[in-house]
């Protein structure tokens, strides 16, 4: 097998899981709108929070919390993928590609470079969507393909967690169960309110959620602020995710096929 | 049958053990060849071990002990090769109904190293085979069971695999679409292809395969050509049903030669029964035998073997599907 080969694979397998999901509104509902809804609550509700003292000085407090919701589409990109790998393998499609000769990596590969487009697709829509209602990005265009990047690699960590979870109990009801979880993440995260702004119990949790290095990152980027966040941070905690998980998710595999 | 294509068995099975959780044994010792070119029906009721055998010669489960090679390839040390030379429709086909015919057979292309312009011309090739040219651009999920069958063997056959298995292929089809099916099978055996069937249905064993395996229990207990089976649990019967009973006595003498009549039945005194290997082939000479010996005959009825018979013998039980497609072929 060479790599020019695994390579036709894992965009074969990447498309069909990108458009598939573009075919099933239960996923749309999560990945798409789901975000902005967010989005505009919390933009309409807690604006006022932009007139506290430790709240930093920024142009505007749409522009300051799209970060977060960039965010949620990675992790709600992620953990959808994941649901359609637990899908695959409760109803039997995951067979006919194991069944295939092709690496075992290259299946999880495969679903990870879905999971990677479905977030560029959904990060470009939430910039878009921002602009049209009033954000400005002072990072510029630069700034917008930056965080694409990075929303897309910790989209693709959080895929590999989803995705090892399915490969290890192929059970997509407990997929659909963990959905409460990922605002667990979400808020333990800075995402819509300054790290200095978080009580102290979330302020400690923060420091170890990855999530937070990469929502300051994308804040730093779009802001064209680095005191909001470094990018280099925020692409170090993104890459550590993404390669550990796609791990994890491999693992997973090999200890699924293990067990045939 | 197709010309065998090499001395070396398609599928070669030995002492293989399938021990699930529990210590339940779906299959259980078994020892199976299969030639090339040959159709083999496996033929056994659900649970009997026929979709772990598939799985294990697919690679898509371990032995718990035992060999198996297909193709030549042990499926275990050398799964790749052996899913390279195989081709797959599993039991109730496992399609994504979210995606067109089409686009499921370019990604099986792509999953077998074909290019994009290759698995392109291969789908369209394959979706006229399989007579869904029409039906190419639209989701899977609006296909009737007969279409989702139709293309779950296309989609084994992207790559022109040696050995082909199909897991209870038309179960749950209709008669129309379990006659196509099964023509497209021989003909694709016609060109080559080593066919491995499993299936519940008697009919289909005997229309289709050259050699049937009964599994019970996760045992091989009788295997051979449909006719060998049949002929082994005993020879056809003729049902002779005479005018007057009293004529019974000349009867009986007068077929002798033909071949072993069974005891006179007290209950049936117009009726002498004669077993012959000639089967219907017997009719005009027992005709001709009785009227020399001026024994008037109402009716004469052949009574043969069939499968169902031969599970009964070797199983103690009959098949639940037994007589359920007789208008498919």
């Amino acid at each position: 097998m060479n790599a020019a080969r695994e390579g036709r694979v894992v965009l074969a397998l990447g498309r069909r899981s990108l458009s598939v999901q573009f075919r099933r509104a239960q996923l749309l509902m999560p990945t798409f709108v789901l975000p902005l809804m967010l989005l505009a609550v919390i933009a309409s509700g807690t604006s006022a929070a932009q007139d506290l003292r430790e709240f930093p000085d920024v142009a505007s407090y749409l522009a300051f919390i799209v970060p977060g919701t960039i965010i949620q589409g990675a992790l709600l990109a992620g953990l959808t993928s994941g649901a359609a790998l637990a899908a695959d393998i409760e109803f039997g499609f995951f067979d006919r590609l194991l069944a295939a000769p092709v690496r075992r990596t290259s299946l999880v590969i495969g679903r990870q470079a879905g999971t990677l487009g479905l977030s560029v697709l959904q990060t470009v829509f939430f910039l878009l969507v921002a602009l049209v209602f009033g954000a400005r990005f002072p990072g510029g265009v630069d700034a917008a393909l930056a965080t694409i990047v990075l929303a897309g690699i910790t989209a693709v960590g959080l895929g590999g967690i989803a995705a090892a979870i399915a490969l290890r109990t192929g059970s997509l009801a407990l997929l659909q169960s963990i959905f409460p979880f990922v605002f667990v993440l979400l808020f333990t995260a800075p995402a819509f309110f300054p790290r200095e702004l978080l009580t102290p119990v979330l302020r400690d949790a923060a420091v170890y959620n990855p999530l937070t290095y990469v929502v300051e990152a994308v804040r730093g980027l779009l802001a064209g602020d680095s005191a909001l966040g470094d990018p280099w941070v925020g692409l170090a905690a993104a890459l550590g995710l993404a390669i550990a998980t796609t791990a994890l998710a491999t693992f997973a595999l090999a200890q699924r096929l293990r067990s045939l | 049958m197709s010309v065998p294509q090499s001395s070396a068995p398609a599928v070669e099975v030995r002492e293989l053990v399938r021990e699930y959780k529990g210590g339940i044994r779906a299959v259980d010792g078994l020892d199976l060849d299969v030639a090339p070119g040959e159709i083999y029906g496996f033929l056994g009721p659900n649970g009997a071990g026929k979709t772990t055998l598939v799985r294990i010669l697919t690679t898509l489960l371990r032995p718990t002990s035992g060999t198996a090679r297909v193709a030549g390839h042990d499926v275990v040390a050398h799964a790749d090769a052996v899913r390279r030379s195989i081709g797959v429709a599993l039991q109730e086909a496992a399609i994504d109904p979210l995606m067109t015919g089409r686009e499921l057979l370019r990604m099986q292309g792509a999953l077998h190293g074909l290019r994009g312009s290759a698995a392109q011309e291969r789908a369209v090739s394959l979706l006229e085979r399989v007579g869904l040219t029409q039906a190419a651009d639209r989701r899977v999920g609006g296909y009737s069971g007969g279409m989702r069958r139709r293309l779950d063997l296309a989609l084994a056959l992207v790559h022109r695999p040696n050995v082909l298995f199909l897991d209870e292929p038309t179960t749950g089809l209709d008669p129309t679409s379990r006659g196509a099916l099964w023509r497209e099978v021989r003909s694709l055996n016609d060109e080559g292809t080593t066919v491995f069937l499993t299936t519940q249905y008697l009919e289909e064993a005997e229309q289709l395969a050259d050699r049937v395996g009964i599994i019970a229990a996760g045992r091989l207990v009788a295997e051979g050509t449909p006719d060998v089976l049949k002929a082994r649990i005993g020879e056809p019967m003729l049902h002779v049903e005479l005018a007057e009973a009293d004529s019974a006595g000349r009867a009986r003498e007068a077929l002798g030669g033909l071949g072993k009549v069974e005891p006179a039945d007290p209950g049936a005194p117009t009726r002498v029964v004669l077993r012959t290997a000639a089967g219907k082939g017997a009719i005009a000479p027992v005709i001709r035998a009785l009227d020399e010996h001026g024994v008037v005959v109402e009716s004469v009825e052949v009574e043969t073997p069939t499968l169902d018979d031969v599970f009964a013998a070797v199983t103690g039980s009959h098949l639940e599907g037994a007589g359920a497609v007789e208008a498919a072929a």
